[in-house]
């Protein structure tokens, strides 16, 4: 049977992506968060799970606001990247695990999740921004990925309990997998940050700290919070962190974090945190 | 909540705006706008046109541009992020990077 094996929570900024293009590992402004993120590079080369299970949202990349979905499930064996802006980023394509979405895909809309799902699509620095800091791109990527993207930008957005209870719904469908595979579980965003408004650039690292604390030991206070209270406290776009609760809902409830990193140099407070 | 949340009446507004922001993810798009800035905003209204024109992020902001459609936008004019925002707080650059920790991780 397939199995989870643990959690990442990460930052998803694009800057971290671009930063790791540019070789600026050994910067000073750059390198603790690189270091951050060099215990999570080492349990998964040790661990070796099949599949990473990223809990991510695209940025109004491959899908517009003509028809932008709540939770959309990737299904495909390969997802290309996708330009932003600035071209492709030199990564190769993303390999899928389609079989194991497929049967994910099925037991959710079983479990009263009618999720859409989506086949052969671009993905863009929300889930590869995080993803070229933990896992080798050279020669290939070591494992495959399953992307479920999340509403966060255009509200209504779904409430934190929702994907608290998403997060469970996906752990019991990773569960009854049949194959043996190891999963380990990624969610992403945050943390304090603010683009928009008057209040660009707010940070809280209050917040920040006691999120990262209630993440490990009291989600169930997380999920009984509101979008309005994560945007109050986290900023406008620090909302985003409650994808985190996906990966929170779906590994184990007595699961404890085992590494945790924290920077905030510029917009965004970056975080990193593994759970087990 | 802050009157700038993007929701479905912001949207609505901004669609139009936002579809032309987005189309810049591709080369071909990105080109034509460079070359030939008229042409490729030929589908826009002139109040449009002229906060694109002139980079006017806060004003394409409270119009109903969504932030994620205006950083296509700024890639394609080699605009940063910190630029935006402090475009947004109404400072200048040098301004908004006195209040960060590490000016120099952009």
């Amino acid at each position: 049977m397939a199995r989870i094996i643990g959690g990442i929570g990460t930052s998803h900024v694009p800057t971290i992506g671009m930063a790791f293009d540019k070789g600026k590992q050994d910067d000073p402004d750059w390198k603790p968060l690189f270091k951050g993120y060099e215990p999570i590079a080492k349990w998964l080369a040790e661990k070796k799970p099949d599949v990473l299970f990223f809990c991510f949202n695209d940025h109004a990349t491959t899908f517009f606001f003509d028809h932008y979905p709540t939770f959309a499930l990737g299904v495909s064996d390969e997802y290309r990247i996708a330009d932003e802006g600035l071209g492709v980023r030199n990564v190769p394509p993303l390999k899928g695990h389609a079989a194991l979405a497929r049967h994910v895909a099925a037991s959710l809309v079983a479990d009263e999740f009618d999720i859409a799902v989506f086949q052969d699509l671009a993905l863009d620095h929300g889930l590869h921004s995080p993803l070229t800091m933990m896992w080798p791109k050279s020669p290939d990527w070591p494992g495959r990925v399953i992307p479920l993207h999340v509403n966060v930008l255009q509200h209504p957005v779904p409430t934190p309990r929702r994907c608290y209870k998403l997060g469970k719904a996906i752990g019991k469908a990773i569960a009854s997998y049949p194959e043996d595979l190891k999963v380990a579980m990624v969610g992403t965003g945050g943390l304090s940050h603010q683009m928009i408004g008057e209040r660009a650039g707010f940070n809280d690292e209050e917040w920040d700290r006691e999120f990262l604390e209630l993440i490990e030991r009291d989600p169930e206070r997380l999920a009984a919070m509101t979008v309005e209270d994560f945007t109050r406290r986290g900023g406008n776009e620090g909302a985003e962190v409650i994808m985190w609760l996906i990966m929170r809902g779906a590994i184990a409830p007595n699961a404890r974090k085992r590494h945790q990193n924290y920077y905030l140099p510029m917009t965004t407070a970056m975080a990193v945190a593994l759970f087990e | 909540m802050s009157k700038y949340v993007f929701d479905l009446e912001r949207s609505a507004r901004g669609l139009r705006l936002n579809r032309f922001l987005h189309g810049l993810i591709a080369k071909e798009s990105r080109a034509l706008f460079l070359g030939n800035p008229e042409e490729a905003m030929k589908g826009l209204t002139e109040a449009e046109k002229d906060m694109v024109r002139r980079l006017d992020w806060k004003a394409m902001q409270d119009y109903g541009a969504s932030f994620f459609c205006l950083e296509k936008l700024a890639r394609t004019k080699g605009v940063s992020n910190p630029q935006m925002v402090a475009a947004f707080r109404g400072e200048t650059l040098e301004q908004f990077l006195k209040t960060r920790r590490v000016p120099g991780a952009r």
